[in-house]
């Protein structure tokens, strides 16, 4: 057995007040069931973190997906990859054989200012917002491999440059490292344009069986973790060694290594996250990273395109909704459709979220994801 | 009060919940306490491994084994630090934290004294000291 994407389809990226939870998701599910050519599917998985009492149903009913076995996840930011990690272990395992993964979240109506975890965590009690977890871990990334301000900024320049050529993208802009460097300061080294913006959106994916004569994407291998106790003794920063363990278990899955990846969509929730990311994947040696951005390596057109979507940064990052959108992305990019973001000759797609916001653990969840072209 | 700091983190359905009962929770951060060389961490230790933790769960987080009582600080070391530019419940901005691995004890995280002037850095030495005007844990630069 094996699962395919038969369709995809996202709302818009950004602040949308104008519009509900499950208007979003009205619109991801009407592109995914129309690109997938499909009206039925036998059951949904439905990634959301702070998504209100019954979004998921609200979302399937309005596009007459009523009555089917409905699962509602929170994974943090792995929310929406979650639900796709489920709705392909549903068809792997023969529970389903047509599932709906979506991910939908309204953050402008919740937040004015940086997300927090929940009040009952220890850190964000102590006033550690997620921008200052990130920030915990670019200190002692620029400690330990002298990365500068300026490597970091690189990574934004990069992902906006990306957005530019995402009309669904929140910021579409294409920004300089003095701009990046010169937005207001959040948490030191991290300023605005290095944090990804409050985002209202949806995406959904329609996944199946093979068929034929079709333009699905494989799903090679997906693979899920939560982290072990992140402390004193834990040698890399938050969340490096649950990617890298969940990478291996999707790596192993799919039988590929990280070098024969073409294309990338990573968690880039803050510019750290991407460096970390990409060296936790086995991408990049450790403390590399910041060479490879510099070298081009990761932008469209260089060896490895990381985040061609804009990525977190500039498409936007609703919690719930990034993973599925990512993967998005990815089916869009493995089958040639990406038009002016277009990775050329993309086979393979790798696809990573990470969340967290529980003190003293190595991550809530991580999602890797392995598609290839059909 | 610590409670009250708390309740005015962000909180999803804050504006059409108006008229909710407030939050009421025990604080969750880390109790500070007087000890024989100076405040501590109450947290426990693992009976089995020997691993410290900062909070009071009942099993050791690495092996599963039994946790007892124990005291960790005052000393220890900056692992990374960050200040942060925007206000938080009833913490002015800028404000500086920093993880530290207290001696021979657990990671915890703490606010730095003074810390937005002094600008810490990793590796640096710092000492517990009492707990913030909001409740939070803190530390000092040792001179």
């Amino acid at each position: 057995m094996s699962a395919w994407i038969w369709g995809v389809g996202t709302s818009n990226f950004g602040r949308q007040t104008d519009k509900l939870p499950a208007e979003l998701a009205w619109e991801a599910l009407q592109e995914a069931l129309a690109d997938a050519d499909v009206a039925h599917v036998d059951a949904a998985f439905v990634g959301t973190v702070f998504g209100s009492l019954g979004v998921a149903q609200r979302a399937l009913l309005g596009v007459g997906l009523a009555g089917i076995p409905i699962v509602t996840v929170e994974n943090a930011c792995a929310s929406g990859s979650t639900a796709l990690h489920e709705a392909h272990q549903a068809i792997l395992s023969g529970r389903y054989e047509r599932v709906i993964a979506l991910g939908v979240e309204h953050l402008t109506s919740l937040f004015a200012g940086p997300i927090a975890s929940d009040p009952t965590d220890r850190e964000q009690a102590t006033g550690l917002l997620f921008p200052g977890i990130y920030a915990m871990s670019a200190s002692r990334y620029m400690y330990e491999h002298d990365a500068t301000a300026e490597d970091l900024a690189a990574v934004a320049v990069k992902n906006s440059r990306h957005g530019a050529l995402n009309p669904r993208a929140q910021r579409r802009r294409a920004l300089s490292v003095e701009e990046v460097l010169g937005s207001r300061m959040i948490a030191e080294p991290l300023t605005l344009f290095q944090c990804a913006g409050l985002s209202d959106a949806a995406a959904a994916a329609v996944l199946g069986p093979t068929r034929r004569g079709s333009r699905d994407v494989a799903l090679r291998a997906s693979a899920l973790r939560s982290g072990t106790s992140w402390d004193h003794t834990s040698r890399h920063v938050w969340g490096y060694d649950v990617v890298r363990d969940t990478a291996r278990d999707a790596y192993d899955a799919a039988g590929i290594e990280p070098s024969d990846a073409d294309v990338l969509e990573v968690h880039d929730a803050f510019t750290i996250g991407e460096l970390v990311t990409v060296e936790a994947l086995g991408v990049d040696a450790e403390g590399a990273a910041p060479a490879a951005v510099a070298a081009g390596e990761h932008s469209l057109g260089g060896k490895t395109p990381v985040n061609p979507s804009g990525g977190l940064l500039s498409r936007g990052h609703p919690l719930g909704a990034t993973g599925v959108a990512q993967l998005a992305e990815l089916v869009w990019q493995l089958r040639g459709e990406a038009d002016q973001r277009q990775v050329a000759d993309a086979r393979i797609g790798l696809l990573e979220t990470m969340g967290g916001g529980t003190a003293g653990l190595d991550g809530n969840a991580c999602v890797v994801a392995v598609l290839q072209a059909g | 009060m610590p409670g009250s700091a708390l309740r005015v983190a962000s909180r999803p359905h804050k504006l059409d919940r108006a008229d909710a009962a407030p939050l009421s929770f025990p604080d969750p951060r880390p109790s500070v306490v007087s000890g024989p060389y100076g405040y501590a961490i109450a947290g426990a230790r693992c009976t089995a491994c020997g691993h410290p933790n900062a909070t009071t769960a009942p099993r050791c987080p690495r092996c599963g084994g039994e946790a007892a009582a124990a005291l960790f600080g005052p000393a220890g070391t900056i692992w990374a630090t960050t200040t942060i530019h925007v206000a938080s419940g009833n913490r002015a901005a800028p404000y500086t934290l920093a993880y530290v691995d207290l001696d021979e004890g657990p990671r915890v995280l703490a606010h730095v004294l003074d810390g937005p002037r002094l600008a810490p850095r990793v590796a640096q030495r710092v000492r517990l000291i009492a707990r913030t005007d909001n409740g939070d844990p803190q530390v000092e630069v040792a001179r």
